[in-house]
């Protein structure tokens, strides 16, 4: 029996959110240089999840 | 509705061609002041700034078949083809820019190749640079001729002009410049690539009447032209068969092994620049569907009388855009395949100079790197531009190399994975995975016929594994010799 279409919306929007918690399961440390550390903008885990949170939100859209 | 004009560019458009040319040769050329070592040759001295990367990253994989075919391709599939932007795309470049980019800038390599060497063997390190720079020389003689049809089409220039003149203009800036004055003409480029395409969905848009109005006409006659996905029974693009193959590995295997997106990484002025710009360069991957897919779209919605979809795109430039921006726009078409051309030149170079050179000659001089790297830039080009008049010929040839190159996605993505993320990975393993998940892949694709994306996917699950048992019997790396090699954001530095 095959999954209808609008699945492989659900199967992406699934993978984006796996990817954002594997993006956070990083340590900062990891990400953010120490000469940068009060600077959030340079975290690139933020950015990250903005790239993330648009593509949920493209794959909601045209499903 | 539709605005018919001559096959030939306006004088006012020809003029915005020429200010260009005029333009990106004088930037590239100022730029060659500035290489003095085979470092700032081939990693602008690692000197580049995030967001320069990130444009860089953009022009270099926007090309011929990123814009005209996308662009075609939407005008048959609709949104779908947008796939190869966001899921094909931006996962596997989140994962290069916090986890492989860091690990290549740490270990102070040139390209992937010598990481490759460095964490497997020599024999893994020249193999890989010798199957990339095969297909470069093919695929840059097909974007100059890509180049040279665009040419036709528009200006009338007999193919042989068209390729001169292309390739002259790349060559004064990559053969001076190097990968500097290639990375600044690169993020001009795109710049240029991104106005034509907000002009486009502007006039486009309102040629149709307005948004809502441009959606229902879209969707009237083809209402599945919205949907990102397609059937699973669907010939090309099956939609587990996108999200498999090209989701799952030949995405990755692009984004975190291919040479030509990430020298300019390896060039950043510092490792957060370097993942910086990898994550800028996939805001803007968000955004490019905005120029390649969306003329597709509009030239169905504004019913063009095309004879194949592949016409979309200079449909759309001939009969929606006002004189001058028309001939910007024919800019951003020649700018995206220069910008292919030249990452891949310097790239290619590159790799014959340290990846294959400096591993087969024993008695190499390093301190000839920066001329041989410059001869290389030249014979690559007058390479690329002899065979470019001959490649309508060669078509099956070049096919052929195509699906080889895809053979090898499956397997490297394994020895990049596991490489990085794990110090089981031994050196015999790596070669011996590699070999035999590219002869699985050749009777998957050519005894069993399956589809490219589910060759990729099923030699990815075999070499995982593969690798893994194999290292197991086979002698690692030290501990120390692994540790700037391998990726473990856990442990103390």
């Amino acid at each position: 029996m095959e999954l209808p279409v609008v699945w492989a919306n659900y199967i992406s929007i699934a993978l984006f959110l796996a990817l954002g918690v594997g993006v956070w399961s990083i340590p900062k440390s990891a990400v953010v240089p120490a000469e940068y550390e009060h600077q959030s903008w340079r975290d690139l885990r933020f950015w990250a999840t903005g790239l993330i949170l648009f593509q949920i939100a493209l794959y909601a859209y045209f499903s | 509705m539709q605005r018919q004009r001559e096959s030939t560019l306006h004088p006012v458009d020809l003029a915005v061609v020429v200010t260009y040319v005029g333009l990106i040769t004088y930037v590239g050329i100022r730029f060659s002041q500035r290489v003095k070592t085979a470092k700032d040759f081939f990693l602008a001295g690692r000197s580049l700034a995030w967001w320069v990367i990130g444009l860089s990253i953009i022009g270099t994989n926007v090309d011929t078949n990123g814009y005209i075919g996308a662009s075609g391709n939407a005008y048959s599939i609709g949104i779908a083809q947008a796939n190869f932007e966001w899921i094909g795309a931006i996962p596997a470049m989140i994962i290069a820019a916090l986890i492989f980019i860091p690990l290549y800038w740490r270990a102070g390599v040139y390209s992937i190749a010598e990481y490759l060497g460095l964490r497997y063997n020599q024999a893994v390190r020249v193999v890989a640079a010798s199957i990339v720079v095969v297909m470069s020389v093919f695929a840059m003689g097909v974007a100059m001729w890509a180049l040279a049809i665009t040419l036709q089409t528009f200006i009338g220039w007999p193919i042989w002009l068209g390729i001169l003149v292309s390739g002259t203009v790349v060559g004064l800036y990559s053969v001076a410049g190097g990968l500097g004055a290639v990375a600044i003409t690169d993020s001009i480029q795109v710049c240029i690539m991104f106005v034509c395409g907000l002009i486009i969905v502007a006039i486009g848009i309102s040629d149709a009447g307005g948004t809502e109005s441009f959606i229902s006409k879209l969707t009237a006659e083809n209402p599945t032209h919205l949907s990102a996905y397609l059937p699973a029974d669907h010939e090309t693009y099956p939609w587990h068969g996108v999200i498999l193959g090209l989701g799952l590995v030949l995405s990755p295997a692009y984004w975190i092994g291919g040479q030509a997106i990430l020298q300019r990484t390896l060039g950043a002025k510092t490792q957060w620049d370097a993942s910086a710009g990898m994550m800028f360069a996939a805001l803007a991957k968000t955004f490019v569907p905005v120029l390649i897919v969306f003329p597709g779209l509009l030239a169905l919605v504004m019913m063009a009388e095309i004879e194949y979809p592949d016409m979309a795109l200079p449909w759309v430039i001939k009969n929606v855009l006002p004189v001058g921006i028309s001939g910007l726009m024919f800019v951003a078409i020649i700018a995206a395949l220069q910008s292919s051309i030249d990452s891949s030149i310097n790239s290619t170079a590159l790799m014959i100079t340290r990846d294959i050179r400096h591993v087969l000659v024993k008695n190499h001089n390093p301190d000839a790197d920066l001329k041989i790297g410059r001869l290389l830039t030249l014979g690559l080009l007058l390479s690329a531009m002899s065979i470019a008049p001959y490649i309508g010929n060669l078509g099956g040839i070049f096919n052929f190399l195509q699906s080889l190159l895809s053979l090898f996605q499956g397997p490297m993505l394994a020895l990049l994975l596991l490489g990085a993320l794990s110090k089981r990975a031994t050196g015999t393993g790596g070669i011996i995975t590699l070999v035999s998940g590219v002869a699985l892949a050749g009777i998957l694709s050519w005894v069993v016929e399956l589809n490219m994306l589910y060759v990729a996917f099923f030699t990815f699950c075999y070499a995982v594994p593969a690798l893994w048992i194999i290292s197991g019997f086979t002698q690692p790396h030290s501990e120390e010799h692994l540790k700037t090699l391998t990726y473990s954001p856990w442990r103390a530095r």
